[in-house]
């Protein structure tokens, strides 16, 4: 049989096993790929393939990336970090029309500078931010909608667990990547912060301003702030100016977080124990999602379908960019039918190297996957980050969430769209790594 | 089948407060090796063992993770089948995923025993690395002993009815 149409055929069952038996995608890719290999191989060579794999897998030096980066994030969400980065936000711009809205956006983008989860950052800034805008009468379509699409941050905001995977899978050095996502996070932000001012400007019941605060507690609130950005600069500083691996970074990043949780008294010993179990169940989905996406990938390239792919796509009369615009399309239809790290594990093996082959710069189109999986957490019906808030809020109807997050998805699209039309948003800070 | 649900909880408690002793090491031993490089000489190794211990890490922690249900998959579809169909489809799913993980475990213990006979050391620090490579395997194995407990539980699910 044609090794293209056995590759087919393979993406195919990979796709029937996934949906139809539920199977987890990282056993999914494993399993499909390895039974791939044997038919187009043999038996005893995809044997061979699975032990060397995951031996070499997972004890790839890279990967001790993943475990500290997520444990940082828990530790840092144990020790209420979180906490006190709203309420310096909130002592700054609670008075403003939305202003609470805004100060869950600017908490979120300081937690997203130590935790690399959009889950995380969703369920912390919700667990924080929800109950104050409630209290001060805020309209749920505007306060549910920031928690959600504000997780989003944390994605792309270095260090991110998704910028990580892509990555290892991609073979990229993951602190240009990380230096990649600092600009683009920003102007998310601004783009959220901008979308709640023109909520707020048409239906200013939905944000009614909160208290005002004199000066003194502004400039107390900000030692709660000082703490984050001290770790931020530390870890991203320091893979910056080459001091660190990324690796070492995290480790640095989980002993800073662990010196602020211990001085500030937060982190109790249940906390410390649920967050290295949570570390644990997180990374290890992670590496089996990339052992899977690895065994999978032998297959493909036995069967050439991806180099086929990309040449051929590469050779269409068409503007490489129409290309992009279908791509973004897949993974926009792909993070609503599963879950967004999932898809982009499943789908990099083609899309990468088409996207290569079509002249984009790997770590430029790197973001721009990262940004459109993020869309992936805040799209129904498996939105991740949708399910945190509703978790949080029982009481605010999922209906009324999803309302609440399309006036951010505008953002989220403008934002993608600004990247594409100017690309150095990305690539100036790791262009300075020169 | 209580009993092996039990055997299966406690065994993979266990292996999850090995894994996280792992994680604490590997955070202190990359800590001292920042610290002592700048000040004095980096730690020997630190690279490989830093490594060797993320397998261990992550591989004790498979059994636990699925215990947990913390693999993500799809079941926006398999959520709208009957729930006999439901049983049927999971049955297999740990069936299938019981056997390749059996099929993984089995390869990369006989890596280990390979690793063991030729007297493969690492390069940096020339000790014997072939215990995490059993580590490994074992994290496999227990996943598949996992996935058999879930197996067996959604048979015995599945004839509660007839009793």
């Amino acid at each position: 049989m044609n090794l293209v149409l056995v590759g087919i055929i393979g993406i195919v069952i990979l796709l029937l096993v996934l949906f139809f038996l539920g199977m987890p995608v990282g056993f999914a890719m494993a399993v499909v790929g390895f039974l791939g290999f044997c038919y187009v191989v043999s038996f005893k060579a995809a044997l061979s393939m699975i032990g060397a794999d995951l031996w070499f897998t997972f004890s790839k030096y890279g990967l001790t990336v993943i475990p500290l980066f997520v444990f940082m994030g828990y530790l840092a969400f144990s020790a209420g970090i979180a906490e006190r980065l709203y309420n310096a936000a909130y002592k700054w711009m609670g008075h403003w029309p939305g202003g609470l809205a805004i100060a869950t956006i600017g908490a979120d983008e300081l937690f997203a500078a130590i935790c690399g989860s959009n889950t995380a950052t969703a369920a912390t800034m919700g667990a924080v931010a929800l109950p104050q805008m409630k209290k001060y009468n805020y309209d749920t379509r505007l306060s549910s909608g920031t928690v959600v699409t504000g997780g989003t941050l944390g994605t792309v905001m270095p260090p991110s667990v998704v910028i990580i995977v892509i990555g290892l899978q991609t073979e990229q050095s993951i602190a240009k990547l990380f230096l990649g996502g600092i600009l683009p996070a920003i102007l998310l932000g601004i783009l959220f912060v901008l979308t709640i001012l023109i909520i707020c400007r048409f239906n200013p019941e939905f944000g009614p301003p909160g208290p005002k605060t004199t000066f003194k507690e502004k400039i107390k609130s900000l030692s709660g702030v000082i703490e984050a950005i001290t770790i931020f600069i530390l870890v991203i500083g320091g893979l910056f100016i080459g001091l660190f691996t990324p690796t070492e970074a995290g480790a640095v990043g989980v002993f800073c977080t662990f010196i602020v949780a211990i001085a500030t008294r937060r982190l109790t010993w249940n906390g410390l124990i649920n967050s290295i179990k949570e570390t644990l169940k997180i990374s290890c989905m992670v590496f089996v999602l990339v052992t899977g996406a690895i065994i999978f990938g032998r297959f493909l390239a036995v069967t050439r379908i991806t180099f086929i792919v990309a040449d051929f796509a590469a050779a269409l009369p068409v503007s490489p960019y129409v290309i992009l615009a279908f791509i973004l399309l897949i993974y926009l239809i792909g993070g609503c039918i599963m879950d967004a790290l999932g898809f982009l594990v499943l789908t990099i093996p083609i899309f990468f190297p088409l996207g290569i082959a079509l002249g984009f710069d790997p770590v430029w189109y790197s973001i721009i996957l990262t940004m459109v999986t993020t869309l992936g957490a805040i799209t129904p019906p498996v939105g991740v980050n949708i399910y945190v808030v509703k978790a949080l809020a029982p009481e605010i109807a999922i209906g009324r969430i999803f309302k609440s997050v399309s006036f951010f998805l505008m953002a989220c699209i403008v934002s993608i769209i600004l990247l594409i039309i100017f690309p150095q948003i990305v690539l100036f800070i790791p262009e300075m790594l020169h | 089948m209580e009993l092996l649900d039990k055997i299966s909880r406690v065994l993979n408690e266990i292996f999850v407060w090995i894994a996280g002793f792992f994680l604490i090491v590997m955070i202190l031993l990359t800590s001292a090796n920042i610290f002592l490089r700048l000040v004095w000489m980096p730690v020997k190794g630190t690279f490989e063992l830093m490594g060797f211990f993320g397998a261990i890490v992550t591989a004790l922690a498979l059994g636990y993770t699925q215990i947990k249900r913390g693999h993500i998959g799809i079941d926006i579809l398999v959520n709208k089948f009957s729930a006999k169909a439901q049983r049927i489809l999971n049955g297999a799913n740990y069936l299938i995923c019981m056997i390749f993980f059996s099929l993984a475990g089995w390869q990369v213990a006989k890596w280990a025993t390979t690793l063991w006979q030729t007297g493969e050391v690492t390069e940096t620090l020339r000790i014997i690395f072939y215990p995490f490579t059993y580590g490994v395997a074992l994290g496999c194995i227990i996943l598949s002993f996992v996935l058999l407990v879930d197996f067996l539980k959604m048979l015995i699910q599945k004839q509660e009815p007839h009793k």
